[in-house]
């Protein structure tokens, strides 16, 4: 295989698993409460800085070099949190709109997204600036002509293994049988003894605790975080979500690797593509809405409105 | 085993339950009939606890339902067929029912026990058990309802109009099936517009016009009234 179309390859899948970790929470919050989590993107960014102040905190109190092992816990650290913080958002903010008109909670969600942005500027010490993230392994792999990094395979397998976790859990436990009843009929659901509430706080601590994992990615990718990463991510994991079909989980992660495929293919064709990325994406997003208004694999869920 | 006593409920600004009183004892069988619109289905939504009273009081098994609350009713002994089935369409008839046998909580039953008399009781069950509820037919689904209702082995079923949309035939197949539930001495309340079918199995019956109880009686004496025959017969 051609050294170039090999390397087009493993950035398409790098972008298109990051891109997957962030949409799948979009489809799986609006399927099991029918919101657009429009902040989804931010709350999801608030993992590398949490990452980051772990690894601050580590090296300053404990080992003064934590190296990988440190970076490793951090990240755990901040999936957790960041999943936590998710369930915090439901209870604070997502839960007064429970029986509101979808507007209002896209609103209320597309403020809150502002809200978590200042907050990771004003709290983390001169957070107006891109701050350095470390990657979480700079080996690099010889096959043939072709450089793997390391770091490739770490994000593509974590993702892949992600998404089986979660169809598992979905699809073969008492917890992921309960959440598929309470996106299909909340009232019947509670007929049959479950909390929707409970299922929710459960919801949004997994959409969340996968974006951060996510983000993590993102800002290692990059090798910088900026405060107001999660804008764009959160645009592209939100667009991915709803191109595949906003509610499937499939359609998320195709829709993900669609718009993972323009991006990659711009940015290697077009001279001086990274500048015209986002032209590009968001055009399929427009064309795919124009073709599809329920994305390719959605059921037809916005004719109702 | 159902007392509701003087409830009042409101959409909006809207009246709509008045001061509705009725009760199913132990093992009795009761129908609720009424014209469309006339507040059927509030009833079964303020009796579940799905829509709050304003005023009076709903107690099932000697609980308030206020206090304890949609979720616990299933622990408490009640089966539910809500109207249309609302059978969850994406998961398994099998799933539909896990669901249902775990919210009633009764460590003495056995799932494949329970499956199996749910089986022997709806034979087209057998062979459906991992199919999507959402691909069967009515008849079908009407009985996976029946049974997600009865596999907790409730004392109380709520059915609202369970019958709607299915074929003479089946209808009459599926009273025969409610009767037997009656004649294992559980508690039905059987909303229903047929009124000729519903009190011919039921011991007693409300009649529901606007929100408001115009009529209860012993069946075979609201079968002689002049009103039911005029509203219905
Ligand atoms: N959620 C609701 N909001 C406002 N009005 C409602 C609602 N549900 C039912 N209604 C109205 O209340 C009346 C009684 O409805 P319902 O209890 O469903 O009647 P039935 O089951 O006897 O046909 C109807 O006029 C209906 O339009
Ligand atoms: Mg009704």
């Amino acid at each position: 295989m051609d050294a170039l179309v090999a390397q087009h390859l493993l950035n398409w899948l790098v972008l298109g698993s990051i891109y997957t970790l962030v949409a799948l929470g979009f489809s799986l919050l609006f399927g099991v409460l029918d919101v657009i989590h429009f902040s989804h993107g931010d709350v999801s960014m608030a993992a590398p800085f949490v990452a980051l102040a772990v690894i601050q905190a580590v090296t300053v109190t404990l080992v003064p070099d934590g190296g990988t092992a440190t970076l490793i816990l951090a990240i755990l650290a901040a999936t957790l949190v960041v999943g936590l913080f998710g369930v915090l958002v439901d209870w604070l903010v997502i839960r007064r709109f429970r029986a509101a008109p979808a507007m209002m909670a896209l609103v209320a969600t597309v403020a809150l997204g502002t809200v978590v942005r200042e907050l990771i500027r004003t709290l983390y010490p001169q957070g107006s600036n891109p701050k350095p993230f470390p990657a979480l392994t700079t080996e690099v792999l010889r096959l043939g002509e072709v450089a793997v990094p390391v770091f490739s395979l770490i994000v593509i397998f974590v993702s892949v293994a992600t998404v089986a976790a979660l169809f598992w859990l979905l699809n073969r436990t008492p917890v992921g049988l309960r959440i598929r009843a309470v996106a299909e009929d909340r009232a019947v659901a509670r007929l049959m003894a479950i909390r929707p509430d409970r299922i929710f706080a459960i919801t949004f601590f997994i959409a969340s605790a996968i974006g951060a994992v996510g983000a993590v990615f993102f800002a290692s990718h990059a090798g910088v975080v900026r405060f107001d990463f999660g804008v764009q991510l959160g645009l592209i994991g939100f667009s991915a979500a709803v191109i595949g079909g906003l509610g499937s989980m499939q359609g998320a992660i195709l829709g993900s690797l669609l718009i993972a495929g323009v991006d990659t293919t711009v940015q290697m064709t077009i001279p001086d593509g990274a500048s015209y990325r986002l032209v590009f994406i968001f055009a399929l997003v427009i064309l795919v809405l124009v073709l599809k208004p329920s994305g390719v694999l959605g059921k037809p869920v916005f004719e109702k409105v | 085993m159902l007392e509701m006593e003087r409830v009042n409920t409101s959409y909006g600004t809207v009246p709509m339950l008045r001061e509705v009183s009725l009760r199913v004892g132990e093992g009795e069988m009761v129908c609720l009939l009424g014209p469309n619109g006339a507040g059927k289905s509030t009833t079964f939504n303020a009796i579940c606890g799905l829509l709050r009273a304003e005023s009076g009081q709903v107690r099932i098994a000697g609980r308030d339902v206020r206090d304890c609350g949609t979720e616990a009713l299933a622990s408490l002994g009640v089966g539910f067929v809500p109207e249309g089935r609302r059978l969850f369409p994406t998961l398994t008839v099998r799933e539909n029912l896990r669901l249902a046998f775990d919210a009633a909580r009764a460590p003495a039953l056995e799932f494949a026990a329970q499956i199996e008399k749910m089986a022997q009781l709806f034979p087209r069950i057998r062979e459906r058990l991992d199919q999507r509820s959402g691909t069967m037919s009515g008849g079908e689904q009407a009985m996976v309802a029946l049974a997600r209702a009865l596999i907790g082995e409730p004392r109380l079923v709520v059915m609202d109009e369970p019958s709607l949309g299915l074929s003479p035939k089946l209808i009459d197949e599926y009273f025969q099936i409610v009767a037997r539930i009656r004649d294992q001495g559980k508690a039905v309340l059987l909303i229903e517009q047929n009124a000729e079918t519903a009190l011919s199995i039921a011991e007693r019956g409300y009649l529901l016009v606007r929100g408001r109880i115009a009529l209860q009686g012993a069946s075979a004496d609201l079968l002689r009234d002049d009103t039911i025959r005029h509203m219905y017969l």
